[in-house]
């Protein structure tokens, strides 16, 4: 658990008097850019935006204007240099406690070793020596933390143990921070991400490999960074609709989860791919990615894959969970994630399992927006737990005090029974296509015995059906919801981010069924493929349907996709009569990213291009097959 | 016969806590360590809020902190041979000092994370053990190299909460895990488990009266005893078992006094070695019943200490039945107290 130190965007914001051009304009064409030479043009032109904002909301007459982001900024674009060196000597005064501090230090010493002053460089320098510096406690962090150490040992090599806050030597830290790299990209390369589709803690990846990409003076390390940005873009790119970061993620928050757009993840798609707005302030942390960007050229294949929705497409994908220290027969069980992209939605879920105890999402059916800023274009249900024996499974802690500290620590909504974000003990979710079946049965006496389901203020045309389906329209997408035990309705009730204590109506619905056995179905389909919502919902209720909620959940359907579903709480889902076995899904498997488990090697495909990320040999090889 | 309280300290009010602790530090054999936090737990990655935390000692004017900032320092464990030989657990591993505070090093690597607790083989105070979320590593060279010694132990199931050393015979060391308790008699070549739990084992203690008799507490089995030195545990009845017991203490000094800290109990003192437990949470702060995070005694006082969670520390005279906060400690978290001989150089 953290306290992430998200800059104040909105202080950022204001000031930083200047305009934020593509976060005020309307939405960028989504049409893709076949030049190479225009699209790297454009990607030039996105990054000066990011650097002319924040350099020119900081700095003269208020120096405390500049944190460490417009200080690397401006070291970037040569401004205000003595500013820059003064301000860091006053920062450096009173340093940080961890990851966060570290790689944006990091990013200031590394842009400014020949531009900062001698006493501003050894301010920094000697912060390295007296400060103690928390790893923490999840992947992100020692990503950064271990990127930081590397980079930091580098600058400085043949330095002794005493100046340094971890007691060791420059080649001590070197080696161990080395080492962890290594571990983390092999793992990674062969078992999943353990944070896979976050929507904001991607930066908290990217940024660190971009560092080592450019800065690492070992080659081999330059290009582990360089091909894990490959890896993590590649991702993106293929779980991304018109930009926006959708389905499962192993972490995110409340103001993410309903208003997809809104996240860290829309910056790099905004950056990378030009197809959706970034948002406010540039993300914060995405500020740090900037004054190094022009130094990640993005494969064309992950481009084309970002920015073509033209055709349908399945990736099977797998992850891991966040590591279970208790209540757990592994240490870090396979995630199983199926996402279906097409045009006007996508559909995305994971197997129903609790990868992070506090800010997963398993599961949703979310469609495409004009202008996705603002638009709440998703559903999904889920059991809101709150669970002592979850916390102390992923965390080291007693049971009392974690609930508590989570909510005072910046997640107020974890203990809330009306919340939208998390995953549960007690939910199992099978996706075919476009149909998701969630089934729950939740232990008696569990803390919240109900399901919550997210219906959207963006909906249209809610109709609670007869038959037990509840029509609407999102988009261009028509979408049937069928909760499987009795409901009531109750105003949605918004904390943003999760992380404000108190709640706002933002508009939209909770449909809330209070039983223990319980269940939800959601079909898809683009208003295109039928004459009318009419037809559709007749469509919708002319398939057959069995469902039983005792002595546990099961659900026997044929989909709007003539397939034959037979799902059971706690059982392996049958489709068409065919067992499904995850233990047998690849790394990644679908028409754009195949990866074996344990190859340690992604090939990732559009058309006729390929690009393969060897880590076994730390190759890329590129290649354009024949027809 | 109960021996006679050597310091009957004043009960009430700053003053009156800070002549008790002047009182006690001038008496004392014992120099008492705190692990602590004044930021309320909170694991801020990135900010510094002005705090001090880590590592504290008691003076005559009250607690020093010493050396680190440090916000999740958890447990604390010394050389016999030297005190100034300090191990303490922390988020990122063991921290060791070898001169008393002045400069400390991360003896652990990567792989080793977030280890609760630590304790030094007095017979071989070379061999320092350390208690992992997954398991145990040892060092045979006062931490300056560590390795995984766990054979004997399950592969799940080995989240370990306390690590004791036997003070009577070396190589002999009880761990808490979440599927138990388990002994190595080898200096951890080799553990066998002596107590099979369902959840995690909170603590474990030595008396320091009969070294073959030890208490453990338990998340959800209550409290255990042993009077084998570890091999086989019953019951202690009377205490309960349906929330978690955090830990317990003896006194060194009366052997029918004992502490153990609850955050849903509170505060249970007993006077006749266990048998009866009684509430002592009057004048503990909190609403209803204090969450009593640890309690400590005084090995020359008998004063009972009671950490509070967020709350800060606070000690009786009186077995628990009044309570004093400890100056200087207001709105601290105390992870541990270790009393370290101050006979040592």
């Amino acid at each position: 658990m953290k306290r992430l130190m998200l800059p104040h965007l909105a202080l950022l914001t204001a000031a930083c008097a200047v305009a934020q051009p593509s976060v005020e304009a309307p939405p960028p064409s989504r049409a893709p850019v076949p030049d190479a030479a225009l699209r790297r043009e454009a990607y030039h032109r996105r990054v000066d935006e990011v650097l002319h904002w924040r350099a020119s909301g900081a700095g003269r007459p208020d120096p405390a204007t500049m944190d460490m982001a417009a200080i690397a900024i401006k070291l970037t674009l040569r401004e205000d240099l003595d500013l820059c060196s003064a301000r860091v000597i006053e920062m450096m005064k009173d340093p940080g406690t961890g990851p966060f501090w570290m790689f944006p230090t990091v990013c200031v010493a590394y842009v400014g070793r020949d531009l900062l002053t001698p006493g501003a460089r050894a301010a920094i320098r000697n912060a390295w020596r007296t400060t103690r510096q928390l790893r923490g406690d999840t992947e992100n962090h020692w990503a950064m933390y271990y990127t930081s150490l590397y980079l930091m040992a580098e600058l400085y090599p043949n330095e002794p143990a005493e100046t340094w806050y971890s007691g060791k030597s420059s080649e001590e830290n070197l080696a161990e921070a080395r080492d962890y790299l290594v571990h983390w990209i092999d793992l990674t390369t062969s078992r999943g991400q353990g944070e896979y589709n976050p929507t904001h803690y991607i930066g908290e990846y990217a940024i660190p490999m971009l560092f080592l990409a450019t800065w690492a003076k070992d080659p081999t390390m330059k290009q582990r960074g360089h091909m894990m940005l490959d890896w993590l873009f590649a991702e993106l790119a293929a779980n991304t609709l018109d930009g926006v970061l959708r389905g499962p993620a192993s972490r995110t928050d409340e103001g993410s989860v309903i208003e997809r757009w809104n996240s860290l993840a829309s910056y790099f798609s905004w950056l990378l791919f030009g197809n959706t707005p970034p948002i406010g302030g540039y993300g914060g942390w995405g500020l740090y990615f900037a004054p190094l960007a022009k130094n990640y050229e993005l494969p064309e294949v992950i481009y084309r894959i970002a920015t073509d929705r033209g055709g349908d497409f399945v990736q099977r994908d797998r992850a891991r969970t966040r590591r279970f220290w208790r209540y757990s027969d592994e240490l870090s069980p396979a995630v199983y994630k199926t996402n279906y992209l097409r045009r006007d939605y996508a559909v995305g879920s994971t197997q129903g399992i609790m990868n992070d105890a506090i800010q997963g999402h398993a599961w949703d059916v979310t469609w495409a927006e004009a202008d996705p800023r603002g638009k709440h274009a998703t559903m999904f249900s889920l059991h809101p737990m709150s669970s002592e024996r979850a916390m102390q499974s992923q965390f080291v802690t007693y049971p009392e005090p974690m609930i508590k500290g989570v909510t005072f620590e910046g997640k107020p909504s974890y203990d809330s029974p009306d919340k939208v974000v998390g995953v549960s003990y007690y939910e199992r979710v099978f996706q075919d296509l476009d149909t998701v079946i969630a089934l729950y049965d939740l232990a008696p006496g569990v803390r919240f015995p109900h399901i919550n389901g997210f219906f959207s203020k963006d909906l249209v045309n809610v109709t609670e059906d007869k038959s037990g389906w509840i029509f609407a329209r999102g988009g261009n997408a028509y979408l049937a919801y069928r909760p499987l035990a009795p409901y009531h309705w109750m105003k949605y009730l918004h904390r943003n981010g999760g992380w404000a204590k108190a709640a706002e109506d933002l508009g939209g619905r909770l449909l809330v069924s209070p039983h223990l056995k319980n269940g939800t179905i959601v079909q898809a389909a683009s208003v295109g493929e039928f004459k009318d919502f009419a037809a559709f919902q007749a469509a919708i209720r002319a398939l057959p349907l069995e469902f039983k909620l005792e002595p546990v959940p099961i659900v026997k359907m044929r989909t709007l996709r003539g397939k034959e579903i037979a799902f059971t709480y706690g059982q392996a889902p049958k489709v068409d009569g065919k067992t499904i076995d995850y233990a047998k899904w690849k790394l990644f498997e679908g028409p754009y990213l195949n990866a074996e488990v344990g190859g340690h090697k992604l090939t990732i495909t559009h058309g006729r291009l390929e690009r393969t990320l060897d880590f076994n040999t730390l190759t890329i090889t590129d290649r354009v097959r024949a027809n | 016969m109960r021996p006679p309280r050597i310091l009957p300290l004043l009960r009430v009010g700053a003053l009156a806590g800070l002549l008790g602790l002047l009182t006690a530090a001038t008496a004392a054999t014992h120099d008492l360590y705190l692990c602590a936090a004044f930021n309320n737990g909170s694991r801020v990655m990135g900010s510094n809020d002005g705090s001090s935390n880590g590592l504290f000692k008691r003076t005559a004017d009250g607690f020093r902190h010493v050396g680190i900032n440090y916000p999740l320092a958890i447990s604390a464990t010394f050389d016999p041979r030297d005190a100034k030989v300090i191990y303490v657990a922390c988020l990122s591993g063991v921290l060791r000092t070898l001169d008393g505070g002045t400069t400390w090093r991360l003896v652990t690597g990567w792989d080793e994370t977030e280890p609760k607790s630590i304790a030094v083989d007095s017979q071989a105070p070379d061999h320092v053990f350390t208690g992992l979320p997954d398991g145990i590593v040892v060092s045979r060279d006062r931490g300056q190299s560590w390795q995984r010694r766990e054979r004997g132990l399950p592969e799940r199931g080995k989240y370990t909460q306390v690590v004791r050393a036997d003070r009577a015979r070396g190589g002999r060391v009880l761990i808490g895990c979440e599927s138990g308790i388990y002994l190595t008699e080898n200096g951890a070549d080799s553990w066998r488990r002596v107590l099979a739990t369902k959840e995690t084992v909170n603590d474990i203690q030595q008396s320091p009266h009969d070294p073959r008799r030890w208490i453990a507490v338990t998340q959800s089995a209550g409290a255990l005893e042993s009077r084998d030195g570890g091999a086989t545990w019953k019951i202690i009845p009377g205490l309960p078992a349906d929330k978690a017991l955090y830990n317990v203490a003896f006194d060194a000094r009366d052997p029918q006094r004992l502490a153990l800290a609850s955050w849903s109990h509170g505060l249970l003192v007993s006077e006749d070695g266990g048998a009866t437990w009684t509430a002592r949470n009057a004048g503990l702060p909190g609403e209803g019943i204090p969450r009593a995070w640890r309690t400590a005694i005084d090995p020359d006082n008998g004063e009972i200490y009671a950490a509070i969670f967020g709350q800060g520390l606070y000690t009786s005279g009186d077995a628990g039945r009044t309570w004093r906060a400890v100056p200087a400690m207001e709105g601290a978290s105390v992870q541990t107290f270790t009393f370290v001989p101050s006979s040592q150089p």
